[in-house]
C-alpha cells in the first residue's frame, strides 16, 4: 500500500508572547501514513502533537518541511483533511443533519444525493431521531458523534482527530472509541489521531507513534497487532494490549518527558 | 431534551400584564394619597382621559407617526452604514486600523451634542432630528457588532475550513450567525439611544413629534399629557420588542442555544 500522507522533516518554532521567547515545538518530524491505516500520535502535553496535526490540516504552517497528501503539497486547510476537534466545533445554528451535510453542500452536491449520504452517516453514528435537534440539545457524546459524522460524510482522504474524546465522561468515551473502530474499520478510513492517553491509542490504532517531550521527536513507532473489530472487554484481556501499553509508556518516560504539574 | 424551553416560553397574558397592573395600582395609591398637587403628579385616571382625548383628536397619532417615521428611517440609515462597515472592519485589518480610531473618537460624543450643527445644516424640523437619531443609533450598532466579531470562536472557523469552506462560506455560515446575538444587542441599544435623541431633538429642533408634544404640554402645565407622551414612547418600544425583536431572537439565537431567557433550567 502506498503512503497517502507524508510528513517530511517538519519543524515548527513559534514566538511565545507570554514568555517573550521562541519555542521550538517540533524539529525534523517525519511520518508516513498508508491508505486505510489508523495512526495515533501520542506524547506528553506540550510535545507538539497537536501542532503537528494542525500543520497537517493546513491550519498552521511549518517553519520548515512539508506535508504531502495524495502526493500534493498542503498549503492550507481543505476538505481532503477533515478534522474533529476536542471541543466538537459543531455550528450551533445548524441542526444535526445540517451540520453533517454542510461539507456536501459546499461541494454543490444535489439535494437528493446529499440527503441520502447524510442519513447514512446519521444512522452510522447512531443519531437517528436526532436529525433536527440543535447541538445544544445533544449530550457531549452525541455532539462528538455528529462531529465525526460531519467529517466522514465529506469523505476526506484522511480523517484528523485532535483528542476528540477528552471532553466526554469515561463511560461515554469507551463507547465512542468502540464505535470509532467499528466505523473506521467498516469505512476503511485513513485516520491520524492525536491523544495523550496511551491506552486509547493502543485500542484504536494500527500503529502508534510516540513523541518525546518538547521539542517532539519520535521515540517509538509501534505496530499494534490486535484483531478487529475491537471491544474493550476483549482487548483488555489480550496480553498484547498490556505489552504495547507498557512498551509505549517506557519509551515516553525514557525520553525524559517532563513531569507536568497541573 | 430542552426543545420544550422554546415552546414553553410563550406569550402569556397574566405574566405580561400583572407587573403593569401592580404598577398602575401603586401609582393610583400614591396619587390618591394627595401628597403632591395634581399638576405635579397626575393620576392614572387623568392620564387615561388625556390619552383618550388626544387619540380622538388625532394629535397623538400624528405625533406618533412623525416620531416613528424619524426613528425607523434613522434606524435604517444607521444600520445600512454600520452593519457593512462593522463586518468590513471585523474582517479586514486595514479597514479596522483606519476606522477604529475615528469610531472611538466619535462614539463618545452624545447624539444630542450634534443638535447645533444638525439645525445649521438641516434647519429646524425632522431633518435635524433624523440626523441626530442616525448619529445615536450608528455607534452602538457598530460597537456591538465589532465585539461580536471579536468573540467568534476560531475553532468554528477552522472546523468549516477543514470541510472545504473558503472565505465567503466562512462569512455566511460562521461569522454572520455567530455575530447575531451581539448585533441584536446593538440594535436594542441603538433603538434605545435613538429614542433619547428623538425626544431631545424634537424638544429643541422640531415643532411636532412625541418629544415636542411632551415639551409643549409642560409649557401649558398639562401634566397628564406629558405622561401620555412618555407612556406612548414606552408602549412603542414594548411593542417593537415583543412584536419584532423577540420573535426574531426566539427563531434564531434562542433556538440555537446562544442566549436564554434566564438562568433557570426550563
Amino acid at each position: 500500500m502506498s503512503d497517502i500522507l507524508v510528513a517530511k522533516d517538519i519543524s515548527k518554532t513559534y514566538f511565545d508572547e507570554a514568555a517573550k521567547d521562541d519555542v521550538v515545538a517540533l524539529t525534523g518530524l517525519s511520518l508516513q501514513v498508508r491508505a486505510h491505516e489508523f495512526v495515533s500520535v501520542i506524547g506528553p502535553s506540550g510535545c507538539g502533537k497537536s501542532t503537528f496535526l494542525r500543520i497537517v490540516a493546513g491550519l498552521d504552517r511549518p517553519t520548515s518541511g512539508e506535508i504531502l497528501v495524495s502526493g500534493r503539497k498542503v498549503t492550507g486547510p481543505g476538505a481532503d483533511r477533515g478534522m474533529v476537534f476536542q471541543e466538537y466545533a459543531l455550528l450551533p445554528w445548524k441542526t444535526t443533519e445540517a451540520n453533517i451535510e454542510f461539507g456536501l453542500r459546499l461541494k454543490g452536491m444535489p439535494k437528493a444525493e446529499r440527503q441520502a449520504i447524510t442519513q447514512r452517516f446519521v444512522d452510522l453514528v447512531g443519531l437517528t431521531g436526532f436529525e433536527t435537534k440543535y447541538p445544544h440539545q445533544l449530550s457531549g457524546g452525541m455532539r462528538q458523534r455528529a462531529a465525526v459524522a460531519r467529517v466522514l460524510a465529506n469523505n476526506p482522504t484522511v480523517l484528523l482527530m485532535d483528542e476528540p474524546f477528552a471532553a466526554v465522561d469515561a463511560m461515554t468515551r469507551q463507547h465512542l472509541q468502540e464505535e470509532l473502530t467499528a466505523i473506521t474499520t467498516q469505512e476503511r478510513t485513513t485516520v491520524l489521531f492525536i491523544t495523550h492517553a496511551i491506552e486509547e491509542a493502543v485500542f484504536l490504532s494500527d500503529r502508534v507513534v510516540a513523541l518525546s517531550g518538547r521539542p517532539g521527536r519520535i521515540v517509538a513507532d509501534l505496530t499494534i497487532d490486535l484483531p478487529r473489530p475491537r471491544k474493550w472487554e476483549a482487548v483488555v484481556r489480550d496480553e498484547r494490549f498490556a505489552a504495547y501499553r507498557d512498551q509505549l509508556t517506557q519509551s515516553i518516560h525514557a525520553s525524559g518527558a517532563p513531569k507536568v504539574a497541573s | 431534551m430542552s426543545i420544550a424551553n422554546i415552546s414553553r416560553r410563550r406569550f402569556s397574558w397574566p405574566t405580561e400584564l400583572v407587573p403593569f397592573a401592580v404598577g398602575i395600582l401603586l401609582w393610583q395609591a400614591l396619587s390618591s394619597a394627595d401628597i403632591w398637587p395634581r399638576v405635579l403628579f397626575p393620576s392614572p385616571y387623568e392620564v387615561a382621559r388625556a390619552f383618550v382625548a388626544d387619540t380622538a383628536s388625532g394629535v397623538l397619532l400624528v405625533n406618533l407617526w412623525v416620531s416613528l417615521k424619524s426613528l425607523i428611517v434613522g434606524f435604517l440609515i444607521a444600520c445600512a452604514i454600520a452593519v457593512p462597515l462593522g463586518y468590513l472592519m471585523g474582517l479586514s485589518r486595514v479597514t479596522r486600523n483606519f476606522f477604529d480610531p475615528l469610531v472611538n473618537l466619535l462614539q463618545a460624543i452624545p447624539g444630542l451634542a450634534w443638535i447645533p450643527f444638525a439645525i445649521l445644516w438641516f434647519g429646524l424640523g425632522q431633518g435635524a432630528v433624523l440626523f441626530i437619531i442616525v448619529m445615536s443609533i450608528f455607534f452602538p450598532v457598530l460597537h456591538n457588532l465589532l465585539t461580536g466579531i471579536r468573540m467568534v470562536q476560531p475553532v468554528l472557523i477552522e472546523a468549516v475550513q477543514t470541510l472545504g469552506a473558503g472565505r465567503a462560506a466562512v462569512v455566511t455560515h460562521v461569522i454572520f450567525p455567530a455575530t447575531l446575538p451581539n448585533l441584536m444587542t446593538g440594535i436594542r441599544l441603538g433603538i434605545a439611544f435613538g429614542f433619547r435623541s428623538l425626544v431631545g431633538g424634537e424638544m429643541i429642533a422640531s415643532t411636532d413629534g412625541l418629544g415636542y408634544a411632551i415639551f409643549n404640554a409642560q409649557q401649558y402645565f398639562q401634566s397628564a399629557r406629558i405622561v401620555v407622551g412618555m407612556l406612548t414612547i414606552g408602549i412603542v418600544w414594548l411593542a417593537m420588542d415583543r412584536l419584532i425583536l423577540r420573535p426574531i431572537e426566539q427563531r434564531t439565537t434562542m433556538r440555537w442555544g446562544l442566549i436564554r431567557d434566564g438562568l433557570e433550567k426550563s
